[in-house]
């Protein structure tokens, strides 16, 4: 197909040999240079998540890693680290030393210190050399999995040596947190934009790249029974919860700065909430989702100091004893300062200001310790209008053990699916009702393996599709809203800690929903 | 052997398998059983194809497509026999205690039968899902009773290397989709699909688009015979040229080897099977991508993965059909 490129009369060439029904998506060849090539999300989730895609097939023939980091090593060395990565964490992916060998080809590594202008300078010189070996049609992936203090100088440095042009594209993926408040997310913002557009700028929220996640979508928009219901009049409100069975697992100083609030809920769960409580977008184009979700970013209801305190609860876990072994609290945690005032439970109520969710409760909740690893969405109904079986002369009541029979269940991890539980009579004699489940499990009807998250926005992010990334305005928004709620925190004295490990978090949590009526599911 | 075969006495037989399967389950330990089915898969085989070959090739589909799956082997000539069994596929995945089973019907039918497998397979095929329709029997396809058996599925896969020339087989599929109902899948096109993908990788970079310019030819050769995997394969190659303009030259050529050639004076690509691997020489550097021949269960994967009208496939075959002519 031909067609004109607007304002020029350049004529591009569109491959007619293509085939989106049955061809993979189209990978260019390019280049990943990784900075942080030696810490833990390197190792853990981005090499796993690249050697998977070199396993499947997915990455162009001529896909290179340049990792940049402040140890010395050789190529070499770096390969035979890397190796041991892959290894060890990759869960679901059998080692196959033929992939690994043509893989481990394309893996470079320059040290250098980020502050270090030569670091650039050796930095442009590799890629020149990658270029020339691999041909990657001059396109790079700059992925910055460094402290977020680094990533305005490592955009300056790259700048400085004119990597962020070249006759392909140059992209940046930076992974969170993206500020630590409004301000400071606006100065990253502008610093990362002297070097790179926005559109050259990728800001990873691994949540947006679960498929159950992006499943939200699919179920929302791609059936015509539920949207006519999502909204105020048939829902009494959500629940979103984003619950960790373990404590701080050796990040206790990283995680001592950020707390459950800045490091969950500023993003990944608000992202989850704009998924879930976003408008229809007029296409599935990256912009038009990104407009949608920011928008409902935008439409929460700013807190005021006294909603503040009446409308969150922060939370932070004590020592305990589970399943007979003796668990710290986190001013017990290595690195941890035994008076820190972090929290490690979030809890807040939000409130969109717009036609479909105006005084719908979207109850938002995090911690650390609690008794199991689940992430969710519940869905809450409205009850029937009129309880016609539990009037006493139906001859039964309906088992409101499980609280909320009419509840949609989006579950995002683990055992990916979705359940929809209603009333249902017992067998039997009389009107005996009992809450019922029906259950969509991803595993089941989908026996292929899904792609890590990791996986899913790697290849996005090569081929373009900014879709599932967050953009500066959505950061923006997310920090207007939470801010506020930081501030108030800060003043505020915790009586930390305020639930013990293993339980489902602070009494105030609770009473928080009671006030209204509501109470949290115990998933 | 009996006669005859109760729709209903099978619906119970399954209903009957779940619960023993659900006991069976429990008492092992692990969470029960987990009923899936994205689709009904109808498949039609001869008695002398490999059963235990396609055992196994369900057997790997089921997990990734899962189905309630209706084999119908054909007895083939003498009198009138009908029978059926009924059995559970289960696999426990990688992690969970419980396990994922799918239902298998196996019904035998003597040709003298033929007639009574609509009104068997009608009530079995699940509801408000796809039917897909594998016919592996080149014979079934050309009898008076195949039409009502097609007009239950969704989509039939047939393939069309089992005619006797390409000619007949370009002609009975382009009948089966002028008809549109049910949609039509070819596996000599999904064979292709990995050449195409390797072809359209060398067109990835726009610079070997330029030098084809105005005009162009195209050799294809499947191993010495004109097949319709090289008639389609030839027809793609001139749809996709033909779009950007260039005038293209077709030849279906009779050599031994497997190869596609498009070129003209100033370049050429050309992709020859070697063994497992098909080498592509791109104005003459030449290097080998692993290509290894693919199994019914490569290709059944991906055609189960398509259960809508698969537009560039209608395109080709289009083109192959008038290609044929022109050939013969």
């Amino acid at each position: 197909m031909l067609f004109w490129s607007s304002m020029t009369t350049e004529m591009t060439i569109e491959n007619p040999f293509q085939d989106a029904l049955r061809f993979e998506r189209r990978v260019p060849e390019c280049a990943a240079v990784i900075f942080g090539a030696n810490g833990d999300l390197t190792r853990r989730k981005l090499m796993p998540a690249l050697y998977r895609l070199a396993y499947d097939r997915r990455l162009s023939a001529g896909f290179a890693v340049i990792g940049i980091s402040r140890t010395p090593l050789s190529d070499d060395q770096f390969r035979e680290k890397m190796q041991e990565a892959v290894k060890e964490f990759s869960e679901d992916t059998r080692f196959d030393e033929d992939v690994w060998r043509g893989f481990a080809a394309g893996l470079y590594y320059v040290a250098g210190n980020i502050d270090d202008p030569d670091l650039y300078r050796r930095l442009a010189k590799k890629v020149e050399e990658v270029e020339a070996a691999h041909h990657i049609g001059g396109n790079v992936l700059f992925y910055l999995s460094t402290q977020p203090s680094q990533y305005a100088p490592i955009a300056a440095g790259l700048g400085s040596v004119g990597l962020n042009h070249s006759t392909g594209w140059r992209r940046l993926v930076v992974e969170k947190p993206f500020g630590h408040d409004l301000a400071s997310a606006r100065e990253l913002s502008d610093r990362l934009h002297e070097v790179f557009d926005e559109s050259s700028v990728y800001r990873i929220d691994h949540y947006l790249g679960k498929e159950t996640v992006q499943n939200i979508l699919a179920f929302r928009f791609g059936n015509g029974i539920f949207e006519p219901l999502w909204n105020r009049r048939y829902i009494e409100h959500v629940q979103i919860t984003a619950a960790e069975s373990i404590g701080v697992e050796g990040r206790g100083a990283y995680y001592q700065e950020a707390g459950a609030l800045a490091d969950m809920i500023q993003n990944h769960l608000l992202q989850v909430m704009a998924t879930i409580a976003m408008e229809p977008s007029a296409s599935f184009r990256a912009d038009s989702v990104r407009d949608e979700r920011s928008k409902l970013l935008r439409s929460i209801k700013p807190m005021t100091p006294e909603v503040i305190r009446a409308d969150t609860v922060a939370g932070q876990y004590g020592p305990a004893r589970i399943g007979g072994e003796d668990v710290p609290g986190f001013r017990q945690e290595p690195g941890v300062d035994p008076n820190s005032r972090t929290d490690t439970y979030a809890a807040v109520t939000f409130f969109v200001e717009n036609w479909r969710w105006a005084g719908v409760p979207f109850y938002v909740r995090t911690g650390k310790r609690l008794p199991k690893r689940v992430t969710e969405i519940a869905i809450h109904f409205r009850p029937a209008p009129l309880a016609i079986f539990g009037n006493g002369n139906s001859g039964g009541t309906p088992d409101l053990a499980d609280g909320a029979p009419n509840l949609l269940i989006v579950r995002i991890q683990p055992e990916e699916g979705i359940s929809l539980k209603f009333l249902s009579k017992r067998p039997g004699a009389g009107m005996n009702l009992r809450p019922v489940s029906m259950d969509f499990n991803y595993g089941s009807s989908f026996g292929e393996r899904s792609p890590s998250a990791y996986e899913t926005l790697l290849l996005d992010a090569i081929i373009g599709d900014a879709t599932l990334y967050t953009r500066q305005d959505m950061v923006e928004a997310s920090w207007t809203v939470v801010e506020p709620i930081e501030k108030v925190w800060r003043q505020t004295e915790f009586p930390f800690p305020n639930y013990a490990a293993g339980t489902w978090g602070p009494k105030e949590a609770d009473a928080m929903l009671a006030r209204r009526g509501h109470s949290w599911r115990k998933p | 052997m009996t006669g005859t075969v109760a729709p209903e006495r099978i619906l119970k037989q399954l209903a009957e398998l779940w619960v023993s399967t659900g006991k069976e389950g429990a008492a092992e330990g692990a969470q029960g059983v987990l009923r899936a089915a994205t689709m009904t898969l109808v498949v039609i085989a001869e008695e002398s194809d490999d059963v235990s070959a396609l055992g196994e090739t369900l057997a790997a589909l089921m997990p990734e497509h899962p189905a309630r799956a209706i084999v119908i082997r054909l007895h083939g000539a003498g009198e009138r026999a009908l029978s059926e069994r009924v059995y559970a596929q289960c696999w426990m995945p990688f992690g969970q205690r419980r396990q994922i089973c799918c239902e298998q019907v196996e019904i035998v039918a003597s040709d003298a039968a033929l007639a009574d497998l609509p009104s068997v397979v009608l009530p079995l095929v699940v509801a408000d899902l796809p039917v897909i329709l594998w016919c592996r029997s080149a014979r079934m396809l050309e009898m008076s009773e195949f039409p009502d058996l097609a007009a239950i599925a969704t989509r039939v896969v047939v393939d069309s290397s089992g005619f006797s020339t390409a000619g007949a087989a370009l002609d009975w599929l382009t009948r089966a989709v002028r008809q549109r109902t049910p949609l039509v899948g070819d596996l000599a096109w999904t064979r292709l699909t990995r050449w195409r993908e390797t072809l359209s990788q060398v067109f990835e970079n726009r610079q070997n688009l330029a030098p084809l310019g105005t005009a162009a030819r195209v050799r294809v050769s499947d191993g010495g015979s004109i097949t319709t995997r090289a008639l389609y394969f030839a027809a793609w190659v001139k749809d996709a040229l033909e779009s950007l303009g260039t005038q293209v030259s077709v030849t279906i050529a009779r050599d031994a080897a497997v190869f596609v050639e498009v070129g003209n004076g100033q370049f050429s690509v050309r992709l020859e099977r070697q063994g497992e691997c098909v080498a592509v020489a791109v104005d003459g550097a030449e290097q080998c991508t692993s290509l290894p021949s693919p199994t019914d269960y490569l290709l059944m994967r991906e055609e189960l993965g398509i259960v809508r009208p698969d537009a560039g496939f209608e395109k080709t075959l289009a083109s192959a059909a008038r290609l044929v002519y022109a050939t013969e």
